[in-house]
């Protein structure tokens, strides 16, 4: 039977949706470069930046949530088209919480005094953990744009790099505690090693987004929440 | 508000739309014009007839001096006749109407049925008459040549076509989805065309056979060669009797004026009786219509 | 109340099937194996099989043409009521097939009863008439005819709208109340199972959701198949789903998966709307 061009509006109107989603990821990458550059070179200015900027993110999120009401209203959508939307839905969700979380990372900034990073071990550590997050975010949007199963589920095993390193920062803070100078500062950047374990949990919510989309069963991929957790499927 | 922008229309089309509405109520009136007058001499000529006395209670007597008689025995006749023929048209015509439509209605067989169908209704009534006259009256069958009940076959055969088509076209109206419908209840054929069918075809049905019936009313020529003419009035449908148009034939020629007004009268009598059915026909069929 | 439902309800009720004969839960499953359907030389049905199972609605979704009508037509063996059509195969209620030697056709279509797309009321009986018309026509006798036929009404959620005027001629009702009367008239002989082909196709959707819900009270005492080509009927009505496409099954699944995740790439083209 051959295929013709029905539902024009409705695909257009689906594929605006996604669109508008992964520019929401786009946002908030940019957020997290941002974030991180202040943390490294305490840079408070940035951090105000940051802060405000996150209204983008918000309204970013309202735009997708009315549309996609808007699109259930309409057009009904079942299927494929149906577990899409429903992703979508979670996915920018995950972008708002993103969003939040750089803004966590951007108000600890000025709160961490205004000299430069007292533990050289330790940054390279958040920074490290940095660059992992900003790769699994744009690696999450790779794998929702192109449908990317296995890259979806990679995501979950890198994820695992970041929780390591989240514990590594702990022990670290704990050992220069002894040094009340270093130690305060040292206090915050368990903080903001937590608020970038919680980006990374996101990506991989949106990585188990996608699978869904494509297989249409949920499992739940292994989180630093639940380690060792085998995947399972939710019963329908 | 501005002009509108639609074209007027031009005087060439008034001019033609004139002439053709001329054209179309001349055309009416010149074929009216017959049917008025046929009314008026009937009623002209007729209704004297209808006014005196023992017109309708008296027999036509044959007499050369005095009262001729009236119609009584006509009338009679013709109803005896008439209601005989469709005693016989009417059932057959609708069963073979039946048959073409619940159980043959694709089938080869079927097809052939309405064809022959179709040429009756073309076959002139003087043959039908002619018919009977060979097979039933020269061969004396029965006991007697002339006879009413072989008039109404002449007839029955005339009326049979009319009925079939007529109840063909009404049971064809009634819808497939009411067939369906009973058939789907688990209702067995017959049963399906006894209490939907039929019922709902039931008012078109009396009225195509109403119809019919007015029909054989009028016509002539297979009587005279069935039952040919007689005065009195009998209820022996084994011998001659009279009937209207039988009457009419008689009379119409008879040197007696006063006869020749009876002819008249029972014209305008038959007239009557058929203008009587083709009404009750149609208000039963305005009454009640197949969903 | 809307003007789409003739005189204003005395009292809306639920259809209320407690007063049937039939007991819950004793279901009767249908199985249709190997059928093949003609109109003449077109070859309709090109070996269907499908299990319907007891006490649940299967719908039957698909393009026109696709042949849902004439699964179900076969069902109650009506297919072959129309002149050249014919039917190969096996399709069995409880086990026993109704096309088997001897089996007397009108048996079958007391026990499978069918409700049709546009409502057909017969035009010459009142409502009591039409509804006790399958007793009737069937020649059950039936001692308490009165009480069937009350009971039927009342199973469709119509005795409130006519108790008073049951003498009244069934046609004079609006589309959705004709709609129901015939699914009354179906019930009231008792089948096993009824088969519905686009019952809802000519009424308006408030008559459309009370056939539903009328739909869904009636599978806890028959089984139902309905053919639909609105999908979302069929998703808010039916337990399990076929997709048929030329003549064949294309997917039969819970009606859950065949709209979050249908198996098969022609089912997702169809429900999705990417075509027909």
């Amino acid at each position: 039977m051959p295929l013709q061009e029905t539902r024009h509006q409705f695909r257009e109107d689906l594929r605006g949706l996604e669109a508008q989603v992964l520019g929401g990821i786009d946002l908030v990458t940019q957020q997290l470069d941002r974030a991180m550059e202040s943390v490294s070179y305490q840079d408070v200015e940035l951090a105000t930046m940051v802060v405000a900027d996150d209204d983008r993110i918000d309204g970013r999120y309202l735009e997708v949530h009315q549309g996609i009401l808007s699109l259930l209203a309409r057009q009904a959508p079942v299927a494929g088209d149906l577990r899409i939307v429903a992703a979508l839905l979670h996915v920018i969700r995950c972008i708002e919480r993103m969003g939040d979380q750089c803004v966590n990372i951007a108000k600890l900034v000025p709160l961490s005094g205004y000299e430069s990073p007292k533990d050289k071990d330790l940054l390279d550590s958040i920074e490290r953990m940095g660059q992992l997050a900003r790769s699994q975010l744009s690696e999450s949007r790779e794998a929702l744009s192109t449908r990317n199963v296995e890259l979806a589920q990679d995501l979950a095993r890198q994820d695992a790099d970041i929780n390591r390193l989240n514990r590594e920062i702990f022990r670290r803070a704990v050992d220069i505690g002894d040094d009340p100078d270093v130690r305060e500062w040292g206090m915050y950047m368990i903080l903001v090693a937590r608020c970038l374990e919680r980006i990374g949990d996101n990506t991989v919510d949106i990585a188990e987004q996608v699978v869904f989309v494509v297989t249409g069963l949920f499992r739940e991929l292994a989180d630093a929440s639940t380690p060792g957790i085998q995947p399972r499927t939710i019963p329908e | 508000m501005s002009a509108p922008a639609l074209p007027a229309i031009s005087a060439r089309r008034r001019r033609t739309d004139k002439v053709m509405r001329a054209l179309l109520l001349g055309g009416t009136g010149i074929a009216l014009v017959p049917l008025i007058l046929i009314i008026y001499y009937l009623l002209h000529k007729g209704l004297s007839a209808w006014t005196s006395s023992g017109f309708f209670t008296t027999d036509p007597n044959g007499n050369f001096f005095g009262s001729p008689g009236g119609i009584r025995s006509a009338i009679f006749g013709t109803l005896e006749i008439v209601a005989l023929a469709s005693l016989i048209a009417i059932p057959i015509g609708i069963g073979v109407a039946l048959y073409l439509t619940e159980y043959g209605r694709d089938s080869a067989f079927a097809n052939v049925v309405r064809y022959l169908i179709d040429v009756m209704t073309g076959v002139p009534s003087i043959v039908f008459g002619l018919f009977i006259y060979i097979v039933l009256v020269v061969a004396k069958v029965g006991g007697s040549s002339f006879a009413g009940w072989k008039g109404s076959l002449a007839l029955a055969l005339l009326m049979l076509p009319i009925v079939v088509r007529a109840a063909e076209v009404v049971l064809l109206l009634v819808p497939d989805s009411l067939r369906e419908a009973a058939l789907a209840l688990g209702a067995p054929r017959w049963r399906v065309v006894s209490r939907v069918v039929l019922p709902t075809a039931a008012p078109g049905l009396v009225t195509g056979s109403l119809l019919a019936v007015a029909r054989g009313m009028g016509e002539t020529a297979p009587l005279l060669f069935t039952v040919s003419v007689a005065f009195g009035l009998s209820w022996n449908l084994n011998g001659v009797m009279n009937s209207l148009p039988a009457q009419i034939y008689g009379d119409i020629t008879n040197p007696r004026s006063v006869v020749v007004t009876r002819a008249w009268g029972a014209a305008l009598t038959l007239v009557a009786l058929i203008l009587i059915l083709n009404v009750v026909a149609r208000l039963i069929a305005r009454r009640s219509r197949v969903s | 109340m809307t003007a789409t439902e003739g005189p204003p309800e005395q009292t809306e009720e639920a259809p209320d099937l407690s007063l049937l004969g039939v007991k819950e839960g004793t279901g009767h499953s249908v199985k249709v194996q190997a059928l093949q359907a003609y109109y003449g030389q077109q070859h309709a049905l090109r070996g269907i099989d499908i299990d319907f199972p007891a006490n649940e609605v299967t719908a039957i979704i698909g393009p026109s043409g696709s042949g849902k009508s004439t699964v179900v037509r076969c069902i109650n063996r009506m297919h072959e009521e129309i002149p050249g059509a014919r039917a190969e195969g096996s399709v069995t209620l409880d086990g026993v097939d109704v096309y088997g030697d001897g089996v007397d056709v009108t048996a079958v279509r007391r026990a499978i009863g069918m409700v049709f797309q546009k409502p057909n009321p017969f035009p010459t009986m009142s409502i009591f008439d039409n509804v006790a018309a399958g007793l009737r026509l069937t020649g059950t006798k039936s001692d308490n005819l009165r009480e069937r036929v009350h009971r039927s009404l009342r199973a469709v959620g119509l005795w409130g709208e006519v108790k008073g005027r049951l003498g009244e001629p069934g046609t004079g009702l609006s589309g959705g109340q004709q709609q129901r009367l015939c699914i009354a008239r179906t019930i009231a002989i008792e089948p096993e199972v009824i088969l519905m082909d686009e019952p809802c196709s000519a009424l308006d959707p408030i008559a459309t959701l009370k056939v539903e819900e009328l739909i869904d009270e009636l599978k806890e005492r028959y089984t139902i198949v309905i053919v639909t080509h609105n999908m979302q009927q069929a998703a808010r009505v039916a337990n399990s789903t076929v997709f048929m496409l030329d003549g064949e099954v294309i997917e039969h699944a819970t009606t859950n998966d065949v709209f979050t995740r249908p198996k098969d790439e022609r089912t997702e083209r169809y429900v999705t709307g990417k075509f027909g």
